[in-house]
């Protein structure tokens, strides 16, 4: 992937807030589920009848440091968590990081490129390892 | 990859998050609030996020934003039951409810079974008698950021638990409503939460089971209140399964679906996730688990375990001034029958006064006298000892998915000359 189409990529990620999801068969009686704001509302949210809504959840995400790697890390990871899972990691050893990016890929069905996965492993290594 | 590709990646038409705005915490703040909450005198207690307060939560300590996973500070730990609002946040994937509506939710109890049971909130409130058990939920990995060699995973300090009284619907009545029929092996449970991962994948659905022979099920409710008032959203509102003894793994939120299966429950998170070495206390070396020596079973109940919640090493306490030992005991294989303290790092040891007996899934209190007698750096350590006789050791567990830690807690204390 060129590094103009993950700019691209990223963009199309990153946006103020999550807006309410809607699945092909929603869960029964979710109304709306993984809202998440950087700054939710003040006011309380409004109720009505037989709905409980507590409002977006607070993002919290911490930014990760510059290098090869960087964009397509928080590309890739963040489509099904926030990159504090990474941030919240102890230095771990480089075997470790390459078997994360594969169970992603392998047992949770993360699509992400051959190549890619390699430049997310060698910038997971270089900046959460264990030396 | 393009734009499209990129939104169907996130799945459910391009919703997005927030990765370069980050909320700003004021450092000072932040150091304040942990101050205040934690004691900045052991702050390995609780693990190292900022302090975030979340909808029907009080400013508790974040391991992960999305999904949600919340850590209880030490101090909430003082009393026999936890605050709804301070109790600890774990979820597994991003889609889990901001809103419900009861009016189109139902409790689905189907699969193998003679009449499929779709039940509202008023139904399972008002059609069944009321139940209440006082039970402890913690989660597998607390304490999982005391392991050497470190393992990946969410880097609990020691606050993924709480303790509170679960008032809902006897598993067994709804079975029996429902009518198992012959040729049942498991019990499925699945939540509202939904992962952004493809269908088929842990990374999409969340789904547990128990076995239909384990005796557990005698004691499983599925609650509607926790502490005499509803299920905040984040702890799995409107009702959720309670297993007592076991991990909080099988306490499925915003629990659903109970689906009776006539196989063992092979999905992920049953095949993959949450298992232990089959070894006494679940322990093994990285060195059996490379050389593929080890047998893994899923996990069950929770060894027994015991805290000091205070002094927290906060303060240097005087030389000869009274003062009490505090904390809490716990075990999933029984009711705490003893509790013993040490002011020597665990060479000599003293009972404590048990306080109140909430039954035997509940966190017991219990405090000790003290009065310091020498200025000086001093290592307060307990130990419980639980119903089956097993008492908590002085040795470290090490398993690759964190799990089952309960080594003996220490808390370093320093006292100061009072003249």
């Amino acid at each position: 992937m060129s590094s103009a189409r993950l700019a691209a990529a990223l963009a199309a990620l990153v946006v103020g807030h999550t807006p309410a999801v809607q699945e092909a068969t929603p869960p029964l009686g979710v109304v709306r589920a993984g809202e998440y704001r950087v700054r939710p509302p003040e006011t309380p949210v409004v109720v009505a009848g037989a709905v409980y809504d507590v409002g977006a959840f607070p993002l919290n995400t911490p930014e990760l440091p510059a290098g090869d790697g960087r964009d397509a890390t928080v590309a890739m990871c963040s489509v099904c968590h926030s990159v504090r899972y990474i941030t919240m990691q102890p230095p771990l050893p480089p075997a470790t990081w390459a078997a994360t990016v594969r169970k992603m890929i392998d047992v949770h069905g993360a699509t992400i490129p051959q190549d890619v996965a390699g430049r997310i492993t060698g910038y997971l290594q270089t900046h959460y390892g264990a030396r | 990859m393009d734009r499209r590709t990129a939104l169907r990646l996130l799945g459910w038409g391009g919703a997005g998050v927030a990765l370069g705005d980050v909320a700003s915490v004021e450092p000072a703040l932040a150091r304040a609030l942990r101050s205040a909450a934690q004691g900045a005198g052991d702050p390995a207690w609780n693990s190292g996020g900022p302090l975030v307060a979340y909808p029907e939560k009080l400013p508790l300590i974040v391991l992960t934003d999305r999904p949600v996973q919340l850590e209880t500070p030490r101090r909430y730990f003082r009393d026999a039951f936890t605050d709804n609002a301070a109790f600890f946040v774990r979820w597994h994937l991003d889609l889990h409810p901001n809103a419900v509506d009861l009016s189109a939710w139902r409790l689905r109890v189907e699969g193998n079974v003679g009449r499929t049971l779709s039940l509202s909130f008023d139904d399972l409130v008002n059609r069944f008698s009321p139940v209440s058990v006082a039970a402890v939920n913690q989660c597998s990995g607390n304490s999982r950021s005391r392991f050497t060699p470190r393992v990946a995973g969410g880097q609990w300090g020691h606050g993924a638990m709480g303790s509170a009284t679960w008032t809902g619907v006897r598993l067994r009545e709804l079975l029996e409503a429902a009518g198992v029929r012959p040729g049942s092996v498991d019990l499925q449970f699945e939540g509202l939460d939904r992962g952004r991962g493809p269908a088929g994948r842990g990374s999409h659905r969340y789904l547990k089971a128990l076995r239909l022979d384990d005796p557990v099920l005698d004691d499983g409710l599925v609650a509607y209140a926790m502490n005499g008032q509803q299920l905040p959203m984040l702890n799995g509102f409107p009702a959720r399964l309670v297993v007592p003894g076991y991990f909080a793994t099988y306490w499925m939120k915003s629990l659903t679906w109970i689906r009776v299966l006539p196989q063992p429950d092979e999905n992920f998170w049953m095949q993959s996730g949450y298992r232990v070495p089959d070894t006494p206390g679940g322990g093994t070396t990285p060195d059996n688990v490379r050389a593929g020596r080890v047998t893994m079973v899923p996990i069950t109940r929770m060894p027994v375990r015991s805290f000091i919640v205070s002094p927290d090493g906060t303060s240097r306490v005087p030389a000869g001034l009274p003062t009490t030992v505090r904390g809490i005991g716990f075990s999933g294989n029984g009711a705490i029958t003893r509790v013993e303290w040490s002011e020597d790092g665990g060479r000599s040891w003293r009972d404590v006064r048990l306080g109140a007996d909430h039954g035997p899934h509940a966190f017991r209190t219990w405090e000790a006298a003290w009065t310091p007698r020498v200025p000086g750096e001093v290592s307060l350590a307990v130990r419980a000892t639980d119903a089956r006789g097993d008492v908590q050791r002085d040795a470290p567990v090490w398993n690759p998915g964190g799990y089952l830690w309960n080594r003996i807690e220490r808390q370093v204390v320093t006292v100061g000359r009072s003249a």
